[in-house]
This record gives C-alpha cells, structure tokens and sequence, in this order.
C-alpha cells in the first residue's frame, strides 16, 4: 500500500473516522456511518476523546453545515465554484466520512456515456448468456442506489447534456429500470449523490433547469480570510516541496503574504483594506495557482539561483500567473504596480523594481 | 409576590415583547416602569394614541451647536412599547425611569470633548469583545446566537434574559467611562423605583434592558445631592415617525436591528402562538418577491428550502430556523447557491419599507430647529416670505470686519443653501452666475413656501441637523450613482456645501467607478473637474490632499488608456482630440503628475500610423506647443503624413488635428505650407478632389484673419499677391 500514489480519503484518515464512529452519541441517519454534527466535526476539525481531528476543508464552517444538512435531506448536493477551491476535495471527504467510501465516482468529461451513469454489459457473457445480472456492469451511482451510499459525479458540466439527463430520472423517481431484465432497483435510503461544477466552464454544457432543480447548489468561494488562504498556501507548499525534491528553502511568510496579497487583491478588483478598487484579471488566481506559482519560484530558485526565492524570481512568475489575455491583463497589472505595489513602502520595493523591469 | 418586578429584555426584541405582556397579564402590577428618559413621559401618550402608526422614535437634541441628538427607537415588537401599551389599556400608571435626556445629553457632550473619537466609545468595545469571543465560539453572529437561544424561548424568557445579562456583566469590563455611565443610570433608575414605593405603589413591574438588572437589584439609589449634580444641558424632545430601513441601519446592541420586518413577522406568528409560522411566511414571502423581480421560483423550491432551513437548525440544536437558517436555505434553493440572486427580495422581505405616522402637529423635529437657528445665525430670516427675493453672496474673505463669523458670512450661507438644495428643499434656487472671469460670485433667489417646512420635517429622516441630513443623502447618491460623472457631480454637490467627509466618500466612488468606466472622455472630464478643485478649492476651505491622490490615478489611467482610445473613428475622434487636450492641460497645471508619461503616450500616438489620424495630428500639434518638437521633425512629418500613397481623407485628417492648436506657430511656419503646396501639386484630379473636402473642413474653423494670413504665405509660395490671394480665399462660395 505504501507505494500507492494517492490514497483515498477513508484510507488516509482512517483512525480519525473510527475515533468518531466510537465516540457516538447522536442520532445517526439511515445508511450513515456517523452523525452529521461527526461529520461537521471531521471536516473542519476538531478533538474526539483524545484523537485529534485535522481540518479539512479550511473556510467558512456554515456552508460545510449546509452540505451536510442538504444529505440529511436527501436531497442532491451541487458544490460549484472557482478552479481550486477545493470541490472535490470536499465531496471526497463528505463521503468518505458519511459512508466510509469515496470511491463510487463518475468522472464527467466530454465521453462520459449515459451507461457510466447507469449501467453497461459484460458484451462477452451477454452474448454466451443473454441478458442476465451476472453480465450487467453497474456504474458507481447504481452500485450506491443498490447500497443505499452516496455517489459522487465530478465536473458534471462536462458532461454532454443527455448524460446528465439520465441523471434526472434517477434523483427524481430515486429508482433505475433495467428493461433488458425486466427489472427496476429502486434506492436504498440513504442513497444520494454529490455533483461537482467549475463556474469557468459554464456554457459548456449549461446543466437544465429540471436538472438544477433537483439539487441544492452551495457555491464555494474562494478562502475569505488572507490568513486563512495564507494557512493553506503555505500546507500546502510545504508538503510538496519535500515529496517533490526542489533543493530550495521553502518561503518565507513575508514571501507567501506577497504573493497571496497580489492574488486576492487582483482577484477581488480591490485593495485589502478595501480602500481602492482595481481592475481584475482575466485569469482565476485561484488559491491553487499560488501554491503552484512558489512551488515554480522554489524550482526556478533551486535550479538556477541563489537556492532562496528572490524577487525576480517571483516577478515572472508573477507576470505569468497575472497576464493571461495580453492586452487587458496587461493594463490592469501596470495599474496595479503603479497604484498599489509602489505605495506599499520598502518591504514591498525589490519586487515591484523586479516587476517593472519586466515591463 | 417579591416587589420590585424586574424583566430584564433585549431592546427590539419580539420575544421580549410577548413574554413582557405574558408577565403583566400574570402579575397585574400597578405601574409600571420603563427605561426611558425620565422627563419624557409626556410623550407616552403619544404612542397610545389611534392615529399612531410605528415605528416611531423619541428624539431628544441639544439646542446649541455641535448638536448631540439621542435617539430611542421603537417598533410593533419592542418589549417597551408594548409594556406602554398594556399600561394603558389596563389604566395604570407608565413612567419612564432612565436620566432625563437633558442630562443624557450632557453626559454626551462631555464624552466627545473628553475622548478624541466618540463613536469609539458609544460603540463601546469591551462588550463588544464579549459578543465577539461568542460569535468565535459558536461560530455565528451575535444575533443569530440571541435568536436561537432567546426569541425562541416562549417561556423562561425572563430567567434567560437576566442570567445572560449578570453573565454578561461579570465577565464583561467595559471602558472605566462607560462602567461609570452605566452605574449612574442605575443609581438614577432605583432611585425612581424607590420613589414609587414611597408613593404607595405596591406591585411594580420595570423593564429595562438585561444588562441593567442586575444593577438594579443590588445597587444604591441616587441621594438627593447626587442629582443635583448631574450636568445638564438644555435640551428638546420631539417624537418622530421612523422607518424600518433607518431601524435595520443602526447597528449594534440594543439600538436597532438589521431585519426589522422579519421580526414582525417573527412577532406576528407569536402573537397567533405558532412560531412556525415564520418559517413558512418568511420563505413564501421570499418567492413571492423573487417573481416579482422576474426569476422562476417554483413551489418546489420553497418546500425545499423550509426541509433545509429545519434540518440546519436541529444541527444546531434549535427548535425553530432562526433568520440565518431561513437565509442560508433560501440562498441554497432559491438563490441556487448565489445571495446575489435573492439579495433584493431579501432586503424587502427582511428590512421592508414600513414607515411609521404621528398625529398631525406632533412631530418637532431637530432639524426644524436647526434649520430655524441657522436661519437667524446666517442673518436670512427676513427671506422667510412667500415673495422670492434675491441675494447676491461674495463668498471671499471679507477682510473689512473683525470676527471670523463675519467675514466668513456669505461663505456659510452659501454652504447652508447648498445643503437645502442636496435635500431638495425649495427655499434657495441658484441661479446663473454673472461672472465670467471669477467664481467668487454667487447669486440665490430665496422664497418660503407651506411646502418648504413639510419638506424640512421630511429630510428629517435623513439625520438629525441639516448637515447631517445633507451628508446622508449624498453619501446615498454616492452609492447609487452608476457611472463616473454622477459621482462626480455628487463631489461637486459636497465641495460646494462644504462637507469634505462627503466629499471624501464621493472620492472613493469615483475611483471605484472609474475602474470600470474606462472611457477615456468621462476620465479627462472628471479630472478636469477635480483639477479646478485643486486649484480653486481654498475659496471654499476645501483641503486638497485626497483629491490629488485620485487625480494622480486618473491621470495615470488616461495615460494608459489613451493610445486605445485614439483607434476611434472620425465621429469619436473629436471627443478623444478635447480629452488629449484636457489632460495635457492638467498636466501643465500640476507638477505632481508625471510629465513624462503623458509625453511618451503622445509621442507614440504621434508616431503611429494606425490610429485615427486627427488623433496623431493633434498628439503632434500638443507636443509642439509644448516645444518639443523640431523644425526637422515636423518637416519629415508632414512631407511623411502628406504623401501621394496616403488616401486623401486620412492625410487632411492628420492636417486638421495639427491644426487645431497653436495655429500661430503652424501658420508662421513658410516650411509647413510649402509641404502641403507640393503635396497638392502632386495629386491627381481626382485625388485633389477628394482631398479639397477634407482640407476645406479642416480649414473650417479658422478665423478670417489667420485665413488671411494663410493666403499671404501661400501668396509669398506662389508668388501672387498677398490681397489677391486673400480675397480669393474670403469669397463665399457660389453654385458654380
């Protein structure tokens, strides 16, 4: 197991599921692994007769209560939002801790068929056998209808739009028929499903009204807090830079707070202290890319500098991460160096010379 | 039964509210006693009357300058207007027992001379910081926390309301100044308690805030030379129809609250007994206004926000959604995960438009007194008359008198005329200035009409003086205002009423604004506009600082802008010419701004040949005028931008946006004219003419005395007589 890539969530934090599973006191939902106040309680943190229960999802609490609340409902749970914030992170950790599973998933992309939603054939034994259960391949969401689970669908807005179609009928009547077999399975209780949507990709296949209607969508912004972004940005670039080898020292939080001011401030079109409104970028700046932009900055360092992320070494990647579409992007960012980054004082003035000298 | 009764509530607070009428329906005392000012309790009555609609409030104002007002806001839930109302139903006596508001208001005053920034202080921070430690713990907002735990409580309201208080005092150490203001109140309060035992009263039933029960109980009553002692100003009292939008804008305990009409809702489902109820009429309420604004919200929706709303509230171990549940429900299903889709229904469903009514002759607000004194202050009384009469103000120092009130008269009754006229008060009308040179003249017709005083009693609404209503209502207009020259006007409105905290707001819209609208002409008009504040602010005593610091990044943006906006077409192009000129005129004016910027854009726009070519001529002709350009320079120019290759319209473009400044220079300039003469001999007929409709427009606008100077050098160029040329050149064209 030790050479696995990447574990799934129930796996990773097993003993922390167990602790909550044993210190059980409330009432648990049919299908339910824990209660929902274990569930809140292992997502965003915690302590359980001594084990202590990390964080997963780092942000605002009431919207993981909603989440929850929404499954309790049985009704279907939509997680939308920017790139990078952490979707699916979250709808792993859900049912993981909910069923103990994580792993009933469809993938939407632009292949994705009607059967991965519902149900394929073993066309060898179809042929030897004809039409029985034992040549029928179920897809993840009928293996949870069947288990009474939750089953996750990611990126369902890349899904063309009668593969999402097919889902209408399965969250509305709670019930899949196999006419081949003469048969229809309906839902054990506790059966749900957990879609997620990129905000970006919207248009792509824009999901039906009759669809939306049949979930409850909680969007998910993008960390509210500096400090909070500034937490998960430094986690993160620390646990990737000692599995990823990038001989350089990790940055320092003077370093992380530039770069994350940058991005939150070009992000939200204004200025921290909300004085001045700024012009925003074409591109997200989500929270993802500025992990990624120090990691860079870290390689770039290590690679061919001084081992320590300097400011021209960030000031490219900056520019890169800023200027997406050239001609606008490239006005807001020199209004930007000029109105904000040159009046923020000394601290602030080897990057923004190192900027400039781009320009 | 134990005497003294004390119900400690929350102020607005619907389940105070129907728990304080549970308890006097019990108890029947016989008076009742109310946190309120003491020497108020005239007004009572006024809440008893039929005619009277709420919310109202209780105003009380100092009457001499800087004005403090306090205000006592009350609605159809607050515990205190229905203790008022029980009292008076059941015909026993109902007396206010806090300070008297003259003294309150003395109290005020000394605070805001003692402490550098008085909100600081009301606000108060220490129990703040216990709220704050709260909403920490659990997670939600203070409100949230007290709806959850106590409107809910149909009984024991009073026991939970006085332990949270004495809890709340122990652990709460408020500024030594407010402890010390608190322990006054309730000197004073017990003090009026013992009195009404002295009277006879056996049965007495106070209501005051949770905080003061405590006090109330343990502490000593006021002696006889403490009161004599309090300070006291002199002071006046009005009631005042109020609104739930002005309710759900003061903030903080105990003042006001943010979703007024949800809480008569949530009042109303009480009073039928069926808490429940809220949840429902809260949410189809919420559809109802979401139709309205032209979304599709179906049924469906509703059933399963309120399935949403009660799940979240049994997570969090409540009986009923509370208002944050119904929202975050209503945000789920109806607003499919975005507050901004439902924000609008929201704020009619939670804040609502209610305003409350007074019988006729009852309201005397602080404004109409404040507009009365200014009026004798500013020498205008004798303008009060229905014939309109005018004055003619001069609003320089005026150096011949002594004191500083004086010379500084006109200036004050202009900004006073200004306030009216931002809150639309028809008393002043501006009218057009004579002066052409100067703008230290201006000229008022002044008239008082019945409809002036109605509109007086209106503004108060806005605040509590006439400065403070005129701030409001810009700052609204600010808000509200949805591109750059709005805003703008909004800053001028303030600059000329003499309010630079408005003004400063107005600041901060326009650069928000301008971000967004980056047309190139509304930028330059705006700093334009702000330019000749700059310049000219100091008549009107206008500090400068934050506008520079705008102009600077509107400067910078019209930079940055302007080689786009010079890709234009020949209509735009004479918009985009007058901008290039009003910020190189900015510019010269002000040497904070960076020279070179500007000079670089105007260069490049000059040099290039895809823009719109009256642009290019005109960066050119800018340039010259500010003498860089050489004689070589320009040459090579002309002959380049004059040549055969380039289409004729383009070329006489080019000609025309160069002429448009400085012609002088151009015209003593023999080189310019011998360029174009060449270039005109080297066209074809057909060429020539097109390029002869172009080049008459450019010379269009040209005085006959520059034409006439033009012939004499074409005249020297080809060698003809100067008249002659001239008067071929003045000759009105004929159908020929």
């Amino acid at each position: 197991m030790q050479n696995v890539q990447r574990l799934p969530a129930e796996e990773l934090f097993k003993n922390e599921i167990e602790a909550l599973i044993a210190a059980e006191k409330d009432n648990i939902p049919t299908g339910w692994k824990m209660s929902p106040k274990s569930v809140l309680t292992y997502i965003c943190g915690g302590e359980v007769n001594g084990t202590k229960i990390t964080p997963k999802y780092i942000g605002n609490r009431r919207l993981v209560e909603i989440c929850i609340a929404t499954l309790v409902t049985d009704r279907a749970l939509l997680l939308i939002g920017e790139p990078g914030t952490a979707k699916s992170w979250l709808s792993e950790h859900l049912t993981a801790a909910i069923n103990g599973d994580s792993t009933k998933v469809v993938q939407g992309t632009a292949g994705t068929t009607e059967e991965h939603i519902r149900y394929s054939w073993n066309y060898a034994m179809l042929i030897a056998k004809g039409p029985c259960p034992e040549a029928m391949v179920k897809s993840p969401i009928y293996n949870a209808m069947e288990s009474g689970a939750i089953a996750r669908v990611e990126e369902i807005s890349r899904c063309a739009s009668e593969v999402q179609d097919a889902l209408i009928s399965i969250l509305s009547e709670k019930r899949i028929a196999v006419p081949e077999l003469g048969a229809e399975v309906p839902a054990q209780k506790g059966f749900s499903v957990i879609a997620t949507a990129n905000t970006r990709d919207k248009g792509v296949n824009d999901m039906s009204a009759a669809l939306k209607r049949r979930f409850n969508i909680v969007v998910l912004p993008a960390p509210t807090s500096i400090e909070s972004e500034m937490e998960i940005v430094e986690t993160r670039v620390r646990q990737l830079s000692s599995s990823l080898d990038l001989y350089s020292e990790t940055p320092n939080n003077d370093v992380i707070e530039q770069v994350v001011t940058i991005f939150r401030e070009l992000r939200n079109g204004v200025t921290l202290d909300g004085k001045q409104k700024l012009k925003t970028t074409s591109g997200v700046l989500s929270t993802a890319e500025a992990i990624s932009l120090l990691t860079n900055s870290m390689a770039l360092a290590g690679s061919f500098g001084s081992g320590q992320i300097e400011p021209r070494d960030l000031a490219a990647a900056l520019q890169g991460a800023v200027i997406k579409d050239e001609d606008k992007d490239n006005i807001s960012w020199k209004e930007y160096l000029e109105n904000v980054m040159k009046k923020r004082g000394s601290e602030w003035r080897p990057l923004y010379n190192a900027c400039k000298e781009l320009n | 039964m134990a005497t003294p009764v004390f119900f400690g509530v929350r102020h607005l607070s619907p389940g105070a509210a129907y728990s304080v009428i549970k308890e006097l329906d019990k108890l029947h005392p016989d008076i009742v006693l109310i946190e309120g000012p003491s020497d108020l309790n005239d007004e009572m009555k006024w809440f008893c009357h039929p005619e009277t609609k709420l919310p109202a409030a209780i105003l009380a104002y100092t009457q001499e300058t800087p004005i403090h007002t306090l205000l006592y806001p009350f609605a159809e839930y607050s515990p205190e207007y229905q203790a008022i109302l029980w009292a008076h139903q059941h015909n026993i006596p109902c007396r206010f027992m806090d300070l008297p508001s003259n003294v309150f208001l003395a109290i005020n005053e000394k605070t805001s001379e003692n402490t550098e920034d008085k909100n600081n202080d009301e606000q108060g921070d220490t129990t703040e910081l216990v709220y704050k430690k709260l909403e920490d713990l659990l997670g939600e907002s203070h409100d949230t926390f007290w709806e959850r735990n106590f409107e809910q409580s149909e009984e024991n309201y009073m026991e939970a309301a006085k332990e949270f208080g004495k809890q709340l005092r122990e652990t709460a150490t408020d500024s030594p100044y407010r402890t010390a203001e608190n322990s006054v109140r309730e000197a004073y309060m017990k003090r009026v308690i013992m009195q009404a035992e002295k009277e006879g009263f056996e049965k007495i039933f106070c209501v005051c805030g949770a905080f003061h029960v405590e006090g109330l109980q343990n502490n000593e009553p006021m002696s006889n030379t403490d009161e004599n002692n309090l300070p006291k100003v002199s002071a006046k009292a009005t009631l005042m129809p109020y609104s739930y939008y002005r309710l759900s804008q003061l903030s903080g305990y105990g003042a006001g609250n943010d979703a007024p009409a949800y809480f008569e809702i949530l009042w109303e489902s009480m009073c039928q007994k069926n808490i429940e109820q809220t949840t429902y009429r809260y949410l189809t309420e919420l559809a109802v206004n979401q139709r309205k604004q032209g979304h599709i919200t179906s049924s469906a929706e509703v059933i399963e926000a309120a399935r949403l709303a009660q799940t979240l509230a049994k997570m969090r171990n409540s009986k009923y959604p509370v208002l944050q549940d119904l929202r975050d429900a209503a945000i789920t299903c109806m607003g499919h995960g975005t507050f901004s889709e439902i924000s609008v229904s929201t704020a009619s469903v939670e804040i609502g438009t209610k305003i409350g009514a007074l019988p006729e002759g009852v309201s005397r607000t602080s404004i109409q007194d404040d507009f009365y004194r200014q009026l004798k202050e500013l020498n205008l009384e004798k303008y009060r008359s229905v014939e309109a009469q005018q004055l003619d103000l001069d609003l320089r120092e005026n150096l011949r008198v002594k004191s500083e009130k004086s010379a500084f008269m006109d200036l004050n009754r202009s900004f006073f005329l200004h306030r009216l006229r931002v809150l639309n008060v028809g008393f002043g009308t501006l009218l057009k200035s004579k002066q052409t040179q100067a703008n230290w003249g201006e000229y008022w017709s002044l008239r008082w009409i019945p409809e002036t005083e109605i509109e007086i009693v209106e503004a108060a609404l806005l605040g509590e003086t006439v400065e403070s209503a005129a701030s409001f209502s810009l700052k609204e207009r600010a808000d509200k205002s949805t591109d750059i020259s709005q805003a703008a006007e909004v800053f001028e409105d303030a600059f000329l009423c003499g309010m630079p905290q408005a003004a400063k707001y107005a600041l901060s819209a326009i650069q928000t604004l301008s971000v967004d609208t980056a047309a190139i002409v509304e930028i330059s008009k705006t700093a334009e506009h702000l330019s000749t504040v700059i310049r000219y602010g100091d008549l009107r005593k206008f500090p400068p600082e934050p506008i520079i610091s705008l102009l600077s990044q509107l400067f910078l943006r019209a930079c940055l802008t302007l080689e786009e906006a010079c890709n234009c077409d020949d209509e735009a192009s004479k918009q985009v010419m007058e901008s290039i000129d009003r910020i190189n005129k900015i510019q010269l004016n002000h040497e904070f701004l960076e020279e070179n910027r500007l000079i670089d854009v105007l260069t490049s726009v000059s040099d290039r040949d895809d823009l719109n070519t009256k642009c290019s001529g005109f960066a050119m002709a800018t340039l010259i005028e500010r003498g860089l350009v050489e004689e070589s320079l320009l040459a090579v120019e002309v002959s380049r931008r004059l040549s055969k290759g380039v289409p004729a319209d383009l070329a006489a473009g080019w000609f025309e946006g160069l002429a448009k400044k400085n012609r002088y220079s151009l015209i003593i300039r023999l080189s310019l004219w011998k360029q174009l003469d060449s270039y005109l001999q080297n066209l074809d007929d057909e060429e020539f003419k097109r390029a002869l409709v172009f080049l008459r427009r450019a010379f269009a606008d040209f005085s006959s005395n520059e034409k006439s100077n033009i012939s004499e050098n074409l005249g020297e160029i080809w060698g003809v007589e100067p008249e002659q040329a001239a008067d071929i050149l003045m000759r009105s064209i004929t159908e020929a």
